[in-house]
């Protein structure tokens, strides 16, 4: 398992557009769970559900682990998406 | 701002019992928001929710244990709903309200509800319980002046989309006693300025056009639903230089332009030169009386080789978009060639004489109107409206010229009065002018874009408010 730590910076928090395309992302790829967590809770980020339920705000710190697949790969690609969310 | 209009109030109605299966109706809104998620990325992400296995799940679970479908529905709800915890919480209550939505539109489909008004006249103002983005949709922005909803929050969908509109929406007002056709007045301060005039305008199911000054005031015009842009003043490209622009420059940015209205009018008014605007690269004669001198389509009339180099530029920008886009000219072409202090016919027809030798199949491609913004124009407006396809009125130019009074003048500027009689009669007679050649009339002055004008202006019988921002 590989983790590694993200800021989310988009002002208006991890609102419902820029969710689904981060669950449509991580549904992407096959062989590989990931997780999303806060300082609360932990959960798989290809339930769309789940992760609107963190109700993650403009400058939380999330945590993403990813099992199983091309670890590093898909780690870097998922933590590049949430940086990028710019609104 | 604020709004009023007769209140057409959004009902839900429902058979009370379940109509449909869950399979069937998880079916079909699915079906519906994957055909709404490529117009609005809201609506993928509902899809995402929608496919989040968790409710099918617990759909099936409550079936299991032997509750009815919608009694599973609704527990699925409460349950997943509780999962966003607290209430007051915005964001949270925002993606709430997502999730209740999704669910709602299941229930409706299962229990064959019908969400809408019962009438909506034009100038209503829509009232609702609670408007979820699923309903957005079904809103015709166009026919109405303005929301009231008790619930939602100011950040919901409806209300960006209403504001991207330019209609004004009050939440959390109070609905109660409201009744069918009662005149409710809608508060927004979101909404003023040029969305004032534009609420008011599409009440009265006139046109709204934008003024441009340059591309990104045409795509912002654009975006925010304008029907076209009234006035594109082509100055831009011809200030600030040493040298005359080329056809093929002006033909890329006019190019430019028509693709940014996306098939709606382009009103591009040709080179407005002279009185306050001085080219120093056309070495124009001094002048004593500037005002009363070289401008607009008199200089370009004085000088041939920049009205040519225009007028092809245009023609050049045209059949390229035509090529592209050939559905955009289909009915009619977008493109209007708008000329500035035009004051005889023959003015007219000498631009057309120069058009016609560039392209014999001008007419195909852009329609050529005036600006009326000097006396001449306004008396004589229905000889003038023979050969126009349009008119304009520039009611800061017609001001002036009407009252005699330099608006920079503070010994006259109390004469310098759009209000005034005399000006008024001028627009009257353009107006009546236009309308009896069957042709559109427009107003693209300061006092297009003054809230407080715009029922006198369309009380005078104008067909377009080209305001200077949306």
């Amino acid at each position: 398992m590989k983790s590694a730590s993200v800021v989310l910076s988009a002002p208006t928090g991890l609102h419902a557009r820029p969710a689904g395309e981060l669950v449509k992302l991580v549904k992407g790829f096959e062989g590989s769970v990931v997780k999303i967590g806060t300082s609360g809770r932990i959960v798989n980020a290809a339930s769309m559900l789940l992760l609107l339920s963190l109700g993650i705000k403009s400058g939380t710190t999330l945590l993403v682990s990813v099992e199983g697949g091309d670890e590093q790969a898909v780690l870097d690609s998922v933590c590049a998406f949430i940086q990028a969310i710019k609104d | 701002m604020t709004i009023s209009g007769p209140a057409a109030i959004w009902k839900r109605t429902s058979s009370g019992e379940p109509v449909r299966s869950f399979d069937d109706s998880f079916t079909a809104v699915h079906s519906r928001l994957e055909s709404l998620s490529a117009q609005d990325a809201v609506f993928a992400a509902h899809l995402e929710i929608l496919d989040d296995p968790m409710i099918k799940d617990a759909v099936a679970e409550s079936v299991a244990s032997g509750m009815d479908e919608l009694a599973a529905l609704r527990a699925a709800r409460d349950g997943i709903v509780a999962m966003f915890g607290q209430v007051d919480d915005e964001y949270l209550r925002a993606r709430a309200d997502d999730v209740r939505d999704i669910f709602g539109q299941i229930e409706a489909c299962m229990c064959g509800v019908a969400a809408g008004p019962v009438e909506l006249p034009q100038g209503a103002v829509l009232v609702a319980e609670e408007l979820f983005p699923s309903d957005v949709p079904g809103i015709d922005f166009s026919r109405i002046a303005g929301i009231l909803c008790a619930k939602g929050s100011s950040t919901s969908h409806v209300c960006i989309m209403a504001h991207s509109k330019g209609v004004p929406i009050q939440v959390g007002a109070d609905i109660s006693g409201i009744k069918e056709g009662d005149i409710v007045s809608v508060d927004d301060p979101m909404v003023d300025g040029g969305r004032a005039v534009a609420a008011k305008v599409r009440a009265a199911g006139r046109k709204l056009y934008v003024n441009a000054g340059n591309l990104d005031d045409i795509r912002r015009g654009i975006e925010a639903g304008a029907d076209g842009v009234g006035l594109f003043r082509t100055e831009f490209l011809f200030l600030e230089r040493d040298s005359m622009p080329t056809r093929e420059e002006q033909a890329r940015q006019y190019k430019e332009a028509l693709l940014a209205c996306g098939g709606k009018v382009l009103t591009l008014r040709t080179m407005d030169a002279g009185g306050d605007k001085d080219l120093p690269y056309l070495s124009l004669p001094r002048e004593d009386n500037p005002f009363l001198g070289l401008r607009g389509v008199r200089c370009s009339l004085a000088r041939p080789d920049l009205l040519q180099q225009q007028l092809g530029a245009a023609v050049d920008a045209a059949r390229e978009v035509r090529a592209l886009c050939p559905q955009w000219f289909a009915a009619c072409t977008p493109l209007r060639l708008m000329l500035p202090m035009v004051c005889t016919l023959e003015e007219i027809r000498a631009v057309k004489d120069a058009l016609r030798e560039l392209a014999a199949d001008y007419e195909e491609i852009l329609q050529v109107g005036i600006m009326i913004e000097t006396p001449a124009a306004a008396l004589d407006a229905a000889a003038l409206a023979t050969e126009s396809a349009f008119f304009s009125i520039g009611s800061n130019d017609l001001t002036q010229y009407v009252m005699a009074a330099d608006r920079g003048n503070h010994y006259v500027s109390h004469l310098y009065n759009p209000y005034s009689p005399a000006v008024r009669r001028a627009v009257e007679l353009s107006v009546k002018a236009a309308h009896e050649a069957g042709i559109p009339v427009g107003i693209c002055g300061e006092i297009a874009s003054d809230p407080r004008a715009t029922d006198y202006l369309l009380g005078l019988g104008l067909d377009s408010l080209s305001v200077s921002r949306l």
